[in-house]
């Protein structure tokens, strides 16, 4: 089974990306634009450290890692959640969406793994060469236990990400012109361009355990920087967990109210 | 005659597009969010940074002012046309739109305003009760206020104008919004949104002051607080005078050729 999924998922992608290279004109103005965003958002950064010494309690060293990770995951999520999510919300609307129920795989799987918007790489290479740069500048010690680590805590970021954007996503079902989606979500995810620890506590609270981004960007960033893992390190596992398995339980009951488009 | 039949003819698709789009008044609140979460980063940062002292003249207090009158501009010079606009030259539904005896941006300038009117609703109460929650100190200058409105209305028009440009790059390419994501990331630096302009170190601020991303939302903000005063005032009222004429020549020029084109390819 899981065997099959991969398959298919590997075929989606592949014509994705065949997709993707008969636009090579546009691949190219992509990539500029990942440059020049990630430019600005360094600039950003950097204004603001003109200014102080920390942020938060955070150097700009560290600051700057926390940004690659938040673009890595931006364009991790542009790249492979983002284009299936909400080529869900179009169809519901359209009635299409009765197609995809008729195919004889979960539909979970086709609403989650079959668009790829492959152009998003730059800004996934970008992040990730961000976050390296960074941390050569601070000088921190990798050790295997502690690249696990991260590694780990990234995973559990993302999954939390596509818990939420799932959750939103069946609102589709009750809400048929449910708002685009990548809004909703990019609009509470810029928060994430921060460390956590910026925030007035209120926000912090809300951020943490409401609209968890501070386990996407900001816990991993703290593994990755040496500085203090919070406490908050060993609770992103739990509710990794637990939002997944809440939003995949919400999808299921959404799916069973679907009454498709012309009825 | 013809220009009372254009106004009577946008009236009415503003009458239209109102009723429409107060259905969809949550949706369109959910947008209108944009304008003010990410000003509220930015108020926390720099009212966290500045502490007691000041940065190029702002206090705690100013950082805050300025970013409550920012959430307002930011929403009134808002341009909506890549959303808008652009999908319509991609998909042909312009093509209806073309044989109409009003040239189609009317329909977008009404679509515009009709959003920011809607959101309005929502808004002003959100401006409303953060101006009493965070409660920043005001020392009114009636020449800036004054002169607030009509640099208020070249922002928004600059805004409106440039964000037409970029949807109607549509017509030779279908992503125009990778180039949109490009203006709206220089305008967060340059336009005063990461910070003042006058905060900016020396050569960014240089840029801003010639670039037009300034003059799209911060500009209008300076004026209104008095942050720019004498010379400066007056200069930077005519660069954006200029950049309202460059924006609207630059409309007409890439209208011309993109409808052509739009012809040629037979969507």
């Amino acid at each position: 089974m899981i065997g099959r999924l991969a398959r298919i998922a590997g075929a989606y992608f592949r014509s994705a990306l065949q997709e993707e290279f008969a636009y090579r004109g546009d691949l190219f103005g992509n990539v500029i634009r990942s440059v020049l965003n990630l430019g600005t958002a360094i600039g950003g950064v950097v204004v603001i450290f003109t200014h102080t010494e920390t942020l938060g309690g955070w150097t700009l060293g560290q600051t700057l890692s926390l940004l690659g990770i938040f673009v890595f995951v931006n364009g991790f999520v542009a790249m492979f959640m983002s284009p299936s999510l909400n080529r869900v919300v179009e169809e519901v609307r359209e009635g299409t969406f009765d197609y995809v129920l008729m195919k004889p795989v979960p539909a979970l799987f086709l609403a989650s793994a079959r668009r790829f918007a492959v152009w998003h790489v730059s800004d996934i290479v970008l992040g990730a060469i961000v976050l390296g740069v960074a941390l050569a500048g601070l000088d921190v010690r990798a050790s295997g236990w502690g690249v696990l680590l991260f590694v780990a805590l990234l995973a559990c970021g993302v999954a939390i990400v596509y818990a939420i954007w799932l959750a939103l996503t069946t609102l589709v079902f009750w809400f048929v012109r449910v708002a685009n989606v990548t809004m909703i979500f990019n609009l509470f995810f810029q928060t994430g361009r921060y460390p956590i620890e910026v925030y007035p506590f209120w926000l912090r609270q809300l951020l943490t355990f409401v609209f968890p981004v501070a386990f996407v960007t900001t816990v991993p960033a703290q593994a990755v920087t040496g500085r203090d893992p919070s406490w908050l390190v060993w609770v992103a596992p739990v509710i990794a967990v637990v939002t997944l398995l809440a939003a995949t339980r919400f999808w299921h009951f959404g799916l069973s109210r679907y009454t498709s488009a012309s009825s | 005659m013809i220009r009372s039949r254009t106004l009577a003819g946008f009236s009415s698709l503003l009458r239209a597009e109102l009723a429409d789009l107060f259905q969809y008044r949550i949706e369109m609140f959910l947008y209108g969010l944009w304008q003010v979460v990410n000003p509220i980063i930015y108020l926390v940062i720099w009212s966290t940074v500045v502490g007691g002292g000041d940065i190029a003249g702002y206090t705690r207090d100013d950082f805050i002012l300025y970013y409550l009158v920012f959430m307002a501009v930011s929403h009134l010079t808002l341009a909506i046309e890549v959303y808008t606009m652009a999908p319509s030259i991609q998909s042909g539904r312009l093509s209806p739109h073309l044989l109409r005896p009003l040239h189609p941006f009317w329909r977008a300038g009404a679509l515009n305003i009709a959003y920011k009117a809607v959101n309005l609703m929502f808004l002003i109460p959100i401006w409303v009760g953060l101006a009493l929650i965070l409660r920043p100190a005001v020392d009114p200058d009636w020449l800036g206020i004054a002169l607030f409105v009509p640099s208020m209305v070249m922002a928004a028009l600059i805004s409106f104008l440039i964000g037409s440009c970029f949807a109607m790059f549509a017509f030779w390419t279908t992503r125009s919004m990778s180039f949109w994501d490009i203006w709206m990331s220089l305008t967060l630096l340059l336009g005063g949104q990461v910070a003042p302009v006058a905060v900016l170190p020396g050569f960014l601020q240089q840029a801003a002051v010639v670039l037009p991303m300034r003059y799209t939302v911060g500009f209008p903000i300076e004026v209104a607080l008095g942050r720019v005063q004498g010379a400066e005032l007056v200069g930077g009222l005519a660069i954006q005078a200029g950049w309202t004429v460059a924006a609207a020549a630059a409309f007409v020029l890439l209208w011309r050729s993109g409808v052509k084109r739009y012809g040629a390819v037979g969507a």
